[in-house]
């Protein structure tokens, strides 16, 4: 056995990284084991075809937690709001562009209906309100019915005041529209189908249900946290790359001593007399440490690196309750240029946002409608992107990556595995969808690559090919992530630790749960009640 | 002028129960109601003759037992008989019988899943820790949050307290309920699909949410709170009909002093300087009161009995977007004779429960999904029971009378709900049932069919919605029906609402009756 490290962390991501420096920032020895040979988890460049790359999981640059930023020192990397954020068809060959500027948005809006334009402003402003409450909340650990340790009170109480300092009136309506579904939320704002759309996407991302099901909005909100103000769907990208941020994660830890050891697949935590005694590698070496942080999700940890031996039946029950639900595909193609979007000007604009093709709340729930009865979607909801708009290197001069997202490609398909008809199946409807708005698309394509939930799975050691560790769902944030009673990152194990987003403040938040999960670590707090 | 010191807008069933708090503490009372008959949604009627339907709402549970014992109604003749069981046909003929019994519905459900029976126990005392963990707030009044007021901080620190009180797990169980879906709850517990469908049946009644619709799991909850002589989630059928229930409330109104008058339609409630003064009939009758207690839901309280521009555009706004969507249906059978399930033949105990056609969760969710999109379930689901096997007096003898309960049936269905549709949907749920029963079509000597227009149309419930406004979580508590208006209040002073659109919404509970008299009455409650 090697020398004992005080923490070991598995997952290079940028979670892991921020753990990991954090603690080392502490004066603890840490050892981060990575299973691939790449750091970057999520982040990490995929290269499809010869020459094309893209980091197909990472929608957004999310909200580093400034508090995240400052500890580390990672307040260099400089973040780019597009100016154009989303467009989608609004009928007749043209487009609905929506801008970062709330201004510039209305004025886009007023010629399909002056009353949405009118309450463009307003709307934004709501939800800035409303995410940014939650951004008070996404820097602190969950609160919990049972909390007694008086620093934690006092958090909670800040929490609560700055919930009644909202006012009167929008602190009722974050309560009211949290467990609301978007469709409804929007409904009662606008009645221009396809900006209801656009935004309404923005609630059904990453989560098996339609823009109708409860708890949407509150999807909707979270993927606003950190937006600018009037800047929907516009939380930008990071101008060095998209793996700046873990690029960045890494060289902090390594300037605070971090070792990160890429290839190095954890098979087992290793535990003796109801403690974590270190780690055991695929390959039988074994590696000591009392503190065993993982930025992998809880299934893949507890479930998958821990004798159930060790853990109570209950929780080990609840564990498996987790619902991941991964349900969104990737389809990237290898361009020879750029499409042509009749009607959008795409490089003149140096258009680095996102394009969505469903034109209404009613096509969004058709679409969820099949993962309920685990089929594919037969008119899937894609949105694409063009990376390659925003970091050109990302593919050979003058050549073109786009990116496609498609919901709802269930990980269980009830008629079989998901195996190469069924992929190419999904990579067509996916490319016709493209090509109603951009007819000459299927000309351009060189090479496409499909990665459904199962690839996405393999690739990146997400249960379910799903991103977020775990549905973002109202039972499954706050306090009951990843489940109840062990949702303060110290697991009912003596010595273990979760730190990805399957821990609160959960997806897109990049560092946030690491950071915390740190803090929890540096507290000395043992863990609490079982679940 | 007629003067009196409380007028109470219709007469359902919360409003007869708050004009017999107000009577009883000396007020003099009017109820007004539109109709011939008292009960709103909980009306008998003998649509044809010799059979009497339960028109509307069927069985009973949640009628408050605070509310039974203070206006005596057993002695005004309540009188409510427990529904034994529930059977669910399943495809291929077998069927699963779910008895209020313990041990029986445990020998029951071994017979198909031995683990399912174990699970169903702990399930049980599960849902009725949390039954009793939610009770209280059925019981108060709801506090303000935003509110710096001593009496809502002392409120909001107990409801804080309370939940403290259940401990971690419990609460925790509990907000699973509130933010689940039916569907996810139950997938935890259970494998037999036909026994989350039935159980999750409970999740959709009344709503415009599907089995796998989070916020479906509360809808879930609220069903299982009822109570009969201390026994929890146990569902009864009155004698004589649910109208029995209203005629038993009103009886003890009146004995209190109240005096209610039917084939009194009130059109406008009279507002001087802000405060009620009255009421103005359609039929040009003019009635003084300082106190106005609306028992309409939100919709016909707020927009239609008060004149325009007297209430501030935000609250007519929000009003506006209260979600009222009816989804429910109803076809009253008189039959010749009983139905013969293929399932269970012949008669037997059976009958005297109820019958669920509830045979997997992908049936109520496709069932769902027709409504979504504007149409009738093509194959719904439905709360089956025979009235007449409990109360004989219910039909003529050796003759019965069927009560089905449909799920969905939107209130705005593509090309509206004409007399072709209506029929259509009473064909579309006699024919499901025909496929349990092969007997019923030859059996029938009257139908009845109630779509939530016809709902509308005859009880005023707007969009034939049974609960007054969705039982969605942003739509209950201090929210419902407005926020900011959640405490029976209205901006216009002296003027009520005491219906299911507020706290704590609908079934017939008579809670919110019960907790608008004691606002008005100022009786600390909670």
């Amino acid at each position: 056995m090697s020398a004992p490290r005080d923490a070991i962390v598995i997952g290079a991501g940028v979670n892991g990284l921020v753990a990991a420096a954090c603690l080392a920032k502490a004066g603890r020895k840490v050892q981060v084991l990575e299973r691939s040979e790449t750091t970057g988890g999520q982040s990490r460049l995929l290269e499809f075809a010869p020459g094309f790359r893209a980091d197909p999981l990472d929608r957004d640059a999310g909200w580093l937690p400034p508090p995240v930023a400052r500890e580390l020192g990672l307040t260099g990397l400089e973040r780019v709001i597009p100016r154009a954020t989303v467009a989608v068809p609004a009928g007749e060959g043209e487009w609905l562009v929506l801008s970062s500027d709330a201004a510039r948005t209305a004025q886009a809006i007023r010629p399909h209906s002056a009353r949405d334009a009118g309450k463009w402003g307003v709307f934004c402003g709501r939800i800035a309100a409303l995410s940014g409450f939650l951004e008070a909340l996404y820097t602190l650990p969950p609160p919990d019915i049972d909390t007694t340790a008086p620093g934690e009170l006092l958090s909670l109480l800040g929490v609560l005041r700055k919930l009644r300092g909202l006012g009167r009136a929008d602190m009722i309506e974050l309560l009211r529209t949290v467990p609301m579904s978007v469709a409804e939320l929007l409904d009662d704002w606008f009645e221009l189908d396809p900006l209801k759309a656009a935004i309404g996407a923005s609630g059904v991302t990453e989560i098996r249900q339609g823009p109708r099901s409860g708890g949407t909005a509150f999807v909707l909100l979270h993927h606003h946290v950190g937006a600018a103000p009037g800047a929907l769907r516009g939380r930008g990208y990071w101008r060095a790359g998209p793996n700046a941020l873990t690029r960045a994660a890494e060289t902090a830890a390594r300037g605070l001593g971090v070792e990160i050891r890429a290839g190095a697949d954890v098979a087992r935590v290793l535990v003796k007399d109801d403690r974590v005694t270190g780690v055991a590698l695929a390959g039988g070496e074994e590696i000591a440490a009392a503190t065993v942080l993982s930025s992998a999700d809880p299934a893949r940890t507890l479930l998958g690196l821990v004798d159930p031996v060790w853990l109570d039946p209950e929780f080990l029950l609840a564990l498996r309750n987790i619902k991941y639900r991964g349900s969104a595909a990737k389809v990237l193609y290898a361009l020879d240029a750029l499409p042509d979007f009749p009607g959008l000007p795409l490089a003149g604009e140096a258009f680095a946002g996102t394009v969505t093709l469903s034109t209404s709340l009613e096509e969004l729930e058709r679409a969820a409608d099949a993962a309920k009865y685990g089929r594919v979607s037969e008119t899937p909801f894609v949105e694409i992107e063009l990376p390659t708009l925003r970091w050109p290197a990302l593919a050979p001069e003058g050549k073109h990556v786009l990116v496609a997202h498609a919901q709802w490609a269930p990980y269980a398909l009830r008629e079989g595995p998901w195996n190469p008809a069924r992929r190419e199946a999904l990579g067509d409807a996916v490319t016709a969808a493209i090509a109603r708005v951009a007819p000459c698309f299927g000309e351009r394509v060189r090479q496409r690559a499909v990665l459904a939930p199962p690839d996405l799975e393999a690739r990146y050691g997400l249960t379910e090919g799903a991103v977020t560790q775990g549905e973002m769902t109202l039972d499954q944030i706050l306090f009951m992530r990843p489940v109840a009673g062990a949702s303060r990152y110290a697991m009912p194990l003596e010595g273990l630790f979760l730190c990805g987003a399957g821990t609160h403040p959960g997806t897109g938040i990049p560092g946030g749960p690491g950071w915390l999960a740190a803090r929890r670590v540096l507290s000395g707090r043992r863990h609490g009640a079982r679940p | 002028m007629k003067r009196y010191d409380a007028v109470l807008v219709g007469a359902g069933h919360n409003a007869l129960v708050a004009a017999a708090y107000l009577a009883r503490a000396g007020r003099s009372v009017l109820v007004l109601e539109r109709r011939s008959l008292v009960g709103g949604a909980a009306v008998t009627e003998e649509v044809f003759p010799g059979f009497k339907f339960s028109v509307f709402s069927y069985v009973v549970s949640l009628l408050r037992p605070e509310i039974i014992r203070d206006l005596d109604l057993p002695r005004h003749g309540l009188q409510i008989l427990p529904l034994e069981s529930t059977i669910v046909p399943l495809d291929g003929g077998d069927y699963l019988g779910l008895w209020s019994d313990p041990d029986q519905s445990r020998r029951e459900l071994a017979r198909h899943s031995p683990r399912d029976a174990e699970a169903s126990q702990v399930f049980g005392r599960l849902m009725q820790h949390m039954a009793m963990a939610v009770k209280p707030i059925l019981g108060m009044v709801p506090p303000d949050p935003a509110s710096l007021a001593p009496s809502d901080l002392r409120g909001l620190l107990r409801l804080g307290g309370h939940f403290r009180s259940l401990g971690a797990e419990r609460f925790h169980a509990l907000y699973k309920l509130m933010t689940m879906s039916s569907a996810d709850y139950l997938d935890e517990w259970f494998e037999l699909d036909p026994l989350k469908a039935t159980k999750a049946a409970s999740g959709i009644i009344g709503t415009f949410l599907g089995p796998r619709s989070p916020g479906s799991a509360y809808v879930l909850l609220h069903h299982y709170m009822g109570e009969i002589d201390g026994a929890f989630r146990a569902w009864g059928f009155q004698k004589g009909g649910t109208g029995a229930i209203s005629e038993a409330i009103a009886s003890a109104a009146r004995e209190a002093g109240a005096e209610i008058r039917t084939g009194a339609a009130v059109a406008r409630v009279r507002v001087r300087n802000g405060r009620a003064t009255g009421v103005l009939l359609e039929s040009g009758e003019e009635i003084e009161a300082p106190l106005v207690v609306s028992g309409l839901d939100p919709r016909r309280t707020f927009l239609d009995l008060v004149e325009p521009g007297l209430l501030p555009d935000e609250v007519v706004e929000a009003v506006r977007r209260f979600k009222i969507r009816g989804s429910s249906g109803k076809v009253n059978l008189a039959l010749s004779e009983l139905p013969d399930f293929t399932c269970l033949p012949g008669t037997g105990p059976h009958l005297r429960g109820a019958i669920s056609i509830s045979p997997s969760l992908d049936y109520l969710e496709r069932a769902y999904d027709d409504a979504k999109y504007g149409e009738f379930s093509r194959r719904p689901y439905m709360d089956i029971v025979i009235p007449s096997m409990i109360d004989p007096g219910m039909a003529p003898p050796g003759k019965h009378v069927m009560s089905i309960f449909v799920q969905y049936a939107p209130y705005h269905l593509n090309g509206g709900w004409t007399d072709a549709r209506r029929e259509a949907f009473g064909d579309a749920v006699v024919d499901t049932v025909a496929c349990h029963a092969p007997n019923l079509k030859r059996a029938i000597i009257g139908r009845q069919v109630l779509s939530p227009a016809d709902i509308e149309r005859i009880t005023g419930l707007s969009e034939g919605n049974i609960f007054q406004g969705e039982l969605a979580l942003h739509q209950l508590f201090f929210l419902r029906p407005l926020p900011a208006w959640g405490r029976y209040r209205t901006p216009i002073r002296g003027y009520w609402q005491c219906g299911a659109g507020t706290h704590p919404g609908g079934g017939i509970m008579g809670a919110s009756g019960r907790l608008a008299a004691l606002e008005i009455l100022g009786r600390r409650t909670g």
